[in-house]
């Protein structure tokens, strides 16, 4: 993670000095977790597609303006997670719900087949409860257990409270808990 | 603490995101609950489950759209992106202001007072260099003529709405309207006693270049001023060289009466011969302009077109209409140019088409005391 950081900061110099490859690297380094976020909140292939686009245009033309007081992760995904807010909450949708199969599908696994018919079924259902949780629990679900945030940055990126996070992480997971009985032990 | 108090705690738990009292507490009270460390265990479990859920991936070339999409557009196409985007919405908007802005700028012109002449405009050539060159001879001498044909142009310009919307520049409207009240005042007493008429005209004729100095106020309506200055001048001087040569003929056959102006340019005469023969300088004893189109105009189809002539003078003398003149036109047409008084018109309009066929050009609605007729007869 200090490699990330110390890595992040130079990026973030190299975007400031106006380095006509630095953006380009953003955009490599981060595409799929800024995606993948937006795609679990949004759950439309191409309007998340959309919206990840329009979080590193958005990045590229407020470089100047971040102040480096947080990571640099943190502001795209606060970018992300207020862009794709916004978007449910304001009824901007263009675009329909698809199903869980589509992010079962774009997950990254490389199993055997037999396996995979298991995973693929535990992983439609976890897609599928997690897409049935509330935007605001969804959003700390994914920032915390999918993205790994920790509970101060998940605050930063939603400038919530820490105990708002911490007690909508639980009622989410609690949700969870419900919705995937069938598959725990 | 309770089984329920111990079960908030789980997700700071499995995070070990709880202050060392507070974790402290929810072990001792999983020590002794069997229920709460099995419900925790399932937490765990689900947890886990979460965050085994493989990460999604960007499609491909979507680095190689984010950095096309971020490459600075070219500033016309910026220009047409702002113009014409969203062009569902904006292509309607910027039609229908075409659209508006054309229905202003009709009703602009139409409103011009350049259009209150519009019946000469619409004449053809050869019968409107006529209309302004026309001076009648049983009244040309002297400046009755020209005074009553001043009072002609000043009726007209009372006459359409239009011109008052044109002219509402506060002071300057007072002004003009105080000239156009004593304009009609002096109409009425003049057509009670005609003699006292040219005393009274010279005002009158020169009313309209005063107003023409008043409307340049703004720069649209000094354009306009500037244009009927212009035309004003330019008839004047047709009508000053018409006027005197009508006088010369008037004083060398003073009872020519109908007959014909043989020294008026024929009706085949292109409107620049007549330009240059009107050419001189304008006579100062009608400075002002009398300019005054025929109120009503058309042509008179028929078989003879001498007995039609003949007919058409006979029904003059009966209603007492004078005939000013009638000119010979090249080969086939004849031009009479009559003054009447407005109710004896329905009454030659009906016998006029007991004479031929009757094709109004011009005839408006409303008729002046005197109606000045022009009659193209042909065959």
């Amino acid at each position: 993670m200090e490699g990330r950081t110390d890595d992040d900061a130079y990026l973030v110099d190299r975007l400031r000095r106006g380095d006509s490859r630095a953006f380009e690297d953003l955009v490599i380094a981060y595409q799929h977790r800024v995606f993948g976020v937006a795609l679990r909140m949004l759950g439309n292939r191409a309007e998340a597609e959309e919206l990840a686009q329009e979080v590193f245009l958005r990045v590229h033309r407020a470089i100047g303006e971040f102040r480096g007081e947080a990571k640099l992760s943190t502001w795209l995904y606060a970018i992300t997670s207020r862009l794709c807010l916004n978007r449910l909450t304001t009824g901007e949708r263009r675009m329909a719900r698809q199903g869980e199969e589509i992010l079962t599908r774009l997950a990254s696994r490389e199993v055997g087949p037999a396996e995979e018919m298991e995973r693929t079924e535990l992983e439609t259902a976890l897609h599928r409860a997690i897409a049935d949780l509330s935007e605001e629990r969804r959003i700390v679900i994914v920032l915390r257990d999918l993205e790994g945030l920790s509970y101060e940055e998940i605050a930063a990126a939603l400038e919530l409270e820490l105990g708002t996070v911490r007690s909508r992480l639980h009622r989410a997971r609690m949700d969870l808990r419900d919705k995937l009985e069938r598959f725990l032990p | 603490m309770t089984c329920h108090d111990a079960r908030e705690q789980f997700s700071a738990l499995v995070d070990d995101a709880l202050a060392p009292g507070e974790r402290a507490a929810a072990e001792a009270h999983l020590a002794t609950c069997a229920e709460c460390r099995r419900e925790l265990q399932r937490f765990r479990d689900t947890v886990a489950m979460v965050r085994a859920v493989g990460p999604l991936r960007a499609p491909a070339g979507f680095v190689d759209r984010v950095l096309e999409a971020a490459r600075p557009v070219p500033w016309y196409r910026r220009v047409v992106r702002s113009l014409f985007l969203p062009w569902p919405i904006k292509l309607p908007i910027e039609a229908a202001a075409i659209v508006l802005v054309g229905i202003g700028v009709a009703l602009v012109y139409r409103a011009t007072p350049v259009q209150r002449f519009s019946p000469v405009e619409s004449l053809a050539p050869p019968m409107r260099d006529r209309f302004e060159g026309a001076v009648p001879p049983g009244s040309a001498p002297g400046p009755a003529r020209e005074a009553e044909l001043a009072r002609e142009y000043s009726a007209r310009r009372e006459l359409p709405s239009g011109t008052r919307e044109l002219d509402k520049t506060g002071e300057m409207n007072k002004a003009k309207d105080h000239a156009e009240a004593s304009a009609k005042s002096r109409d009425a007493k003049e057509a009670a006693d005609p003699s006292k008429a040219p005393a009274q005209a010279p005002p009158a004729v020169a009313a309209p270049p005063a107003d023409a100095v008043q409307q340049s106020a703004t720069l649209s309506r000094d354009r306009d001023a500037q244009k009927r200055q212009e035309r004003r001048e330019k008839l004047e001087a047709q009508l000053a060289d018409k006027g005197d040569a009508a006088r010369a003929e008037a004083e060398r056959a003073p009872s020519a009466g109908t007959e014909y102006l043989q020294r008026a340019p024929t009706l085949a005469a292109p409107r620049s011969q007549v330009d240059a023969a009107g050419a001189k300088p304008a006579s100062p004893s009608i400075t002002g302009s009398a300019f005054a189109p025929p109120a009503v105009s058309g042509r008179l189809t028929v078989a003879d077109r001498e007995a039609a002539l003949r007919g058409v003078a006979e029904l003059a003398t009966r209603l007492g209409a004078e005939t000013y003149r009638t000119d010979s036109a090249a080969a086939e047409d004849q031009l009479v140019e009559l003054m009447m008084p407005r109710e004896v018109y329905p009454e030659f309009i009906r016998e006029l088409a007991r004479l031929g066929r009757w094709q109004p050009i011009n005839e408006p609605a409303e008729l002046p005391a005197r109606v000045r007729v022009v009659l193209q007869i042909t065959r």
